[in-house]
């Protein structure tokens, strides 16, 4: 047999009539196998009837016969999609209807007619070929689907999930390609962490970044946050992008708030190993480029504009435990946050000082003007 | 029942037959080998169940023996077997035994027609 050659189950009872059809099957390079009654069909197709691409079914025949060997067939899931033609004689053509009520394709009159058993033996195959095709169609799709929600979940490794959704979503490409919007950024990194990273074990310093990487990341997760980057130590955030949020400042600012508390626990912790360090943040807010930066091979999806240097620039100036805000973020969010004044820094690259605050935490109290009204 | 009519072996399906395996002139002694052989134990199972005059299993044996001959030719052989499993689905037993006759002689005719047309090794 060669490959691509179609098999036929050739089921009847008698092996004059299984000898002249697997000898016409033959001369159209069909290969014939047989069966001498129903059960021993069905034993032959198995329990996916593989390798087989159709039944030439007789009607008559001991054991099982036609009709209940092609009622096994139908109605199995598993064997359904094989054409069965049933053979007959003139006189059966009554029962040939039943049959293909049954679900028979068609049928082939006795005394065999090559020409005849030549085009119902081919229209079936045909048909059967149709189905093997969408089956392997749908097998294929199933296949690629899951890989591309392999790849989807390898992605969110290492993006963030809102990147890793962009990328996978019809209006990636456009987003992608940059655009301009409010987004607020927001740096953090870690005070005396050169010298502690010089005096301590690399073992050391890799088990607290991993801590401190692990705790911040679900902060960033759970924030709706939007991570550019881990590098060592520091890392910077961003909101409002590529998911829209109202509220881009004020998670920002809560994330923060959230790190710096999550942060006091484990440098507590750390402490007693005589590991000291503290946690700085930088936030600001405004007009920005977002999309993709890099190069082929290597990109990222990314945030620039003032705002990002502006944040950078805090993040550095601020001391351990401190969250600063530019002013642009400070107006956004305070009436939720207490804060303190910071005075004008100087920051670099910068001509002008900015007016900066800390914020101390979430505002428990009522604003001061409602209080004053309520009183 | 009258099938003088039918011919013993038709020459004609003979050749059809001839012609669509190509003129292959070893398949078709094995052929009717195999159909001599098969033959052999249908006629045996009919004759039986004519003389008990089973019209339950008289049905199959006559089925098989009509299709194939008509197969191959053996027209007569075919009428009589038509005509049998119809008496024997119909439940009709009166006539079975002297239709069997019928069918054994038709039978015995069509073995000594298949050596005159060089089938039979």
């Amino acid at each position: 047999m060669s490959p691509g050659q179609a098999v036929a189950l050739v089921v009847d009872d008698s092996q004059v009539n299984r000898k002249v059809l697997a000898r016409h099957l033959a001369s159209l390079d069909i290969v014939a196998r047989e069966a001498a009654d129903g059960r021993q069909a069905l034993e032959q197709l198995g329990a996916d009837g593989a390798g087989f691409d159709i039944v030439l079914l007789d009607i008559e025949m001991p054991e099982l016969d036609g009709y209940e060997t092609l009622a096994a067939i139908k109605g199995d899931a598993a064997l359904r999609h094989i054409p069965v033609i049933m053979i007959s004689s003139v006189e059966e053509l009554d029962s040939v209807v039943r049959c293909i009520e049954m679900g028979a394709t068609d049928y082939l009159p006795k005394p065999f007619n090559p020409a005849i058993l030549e085009a119902r033996v081919r229209a079936s195959l045909a048909g059967k070929h149709l189905h093997d095709l969408e089956v392997e169609s749908a097998a294929r799709q199933a296949e690629l689907l899951k890989t591309i929600e392999r790849q989807k979940d390898e992605l969110s490794r290492f993006l963030s999930p809102q990147v890793a959704a962009l990328v996978s979503s019809p209006e990636g490409e456009q987003l992608l390609a940059g655009h301009r919007r409010v987004a607020t950024s927001v740096f953090c990194d870690l005070r005396d962490f050169t010298p502690f990273s010089e005096a301590a074990e690399p073992e050391d310093v890799l088990g607290v970044l991993r801590e401190y990487h692990a705790a911040m990341g679900a902060l960033i997760v759970e924030h709706g946050g939007t991570l550019e980057h881990f590098a060592g130590d520091g890392l910077m955030v961003f909101f409002n992008d590529p998911v829209l949020q109202e509220d881009h400042v004020e998670r920002a600012v809560r994330m923060a708030v959230a790190m710096r508390e999550r942060f006091d626990e484990l440098s507590t912790a750390w402490s007693k190993h005589g590991y000291h360090l503290g946690f700085g943040v930088g936030i600001a807010t405004g007009y920005a480029t977002l999309g993709r930066i890099g190069f082929e091979g290597r990109y990222d999806y990314g945030m620039t504009g003032t705002a990002v240097i502006t944040a950078a620039r805090l993040s550095s100036a601020a001391r351990a435990g401190q969250i600063l805000l530019s002013p642009g973020a400070y107006a956004a969010v305070e009436d939720q946050f207490d804060v303190e004044d910071v005075g004008e820094l100087q920051l670099k690259g910068f001509s002008r000082p900015l007016a900066t605050v800390n914020v101390l935490g979430v505002r428990t109290t009522e604003p001061l003007k409602t209080a004053v009204e309520a009183g | 029942m009258n099938v003088d009519g039918e011919p013993v072996l038709d020459e004609a399906v003979l050749a059809d037959l001839r012609a669509s395996v190509g003129d292959d002139q070893e398949f078709m002694v094995e052929l009717v080998e195999t159909y001599v052989t098969e033959g052999t134990a249908n006629m045996d199972s009919l004759l039986a169940a004519a003389a008990a005059q089973d019209c339950a299993a008289i049905v199959r044996p006559a089925h098989t023996l009509k299709s194939t001959s008509a197969s191959l030719g053996a027209m007569r052989l075919s009428a009589i077997c038509r005509a049998i499993e119809q008496a024997g689905r119909d439940a009709r037993p009166e006539t079975l035994r002297e239709d069997a006759d019928l069918a054994r002689e038709a039978w015995e005719a069509t073995l000594v027609a298949f050596g005159e047309a060089g089938l039979r090794a």
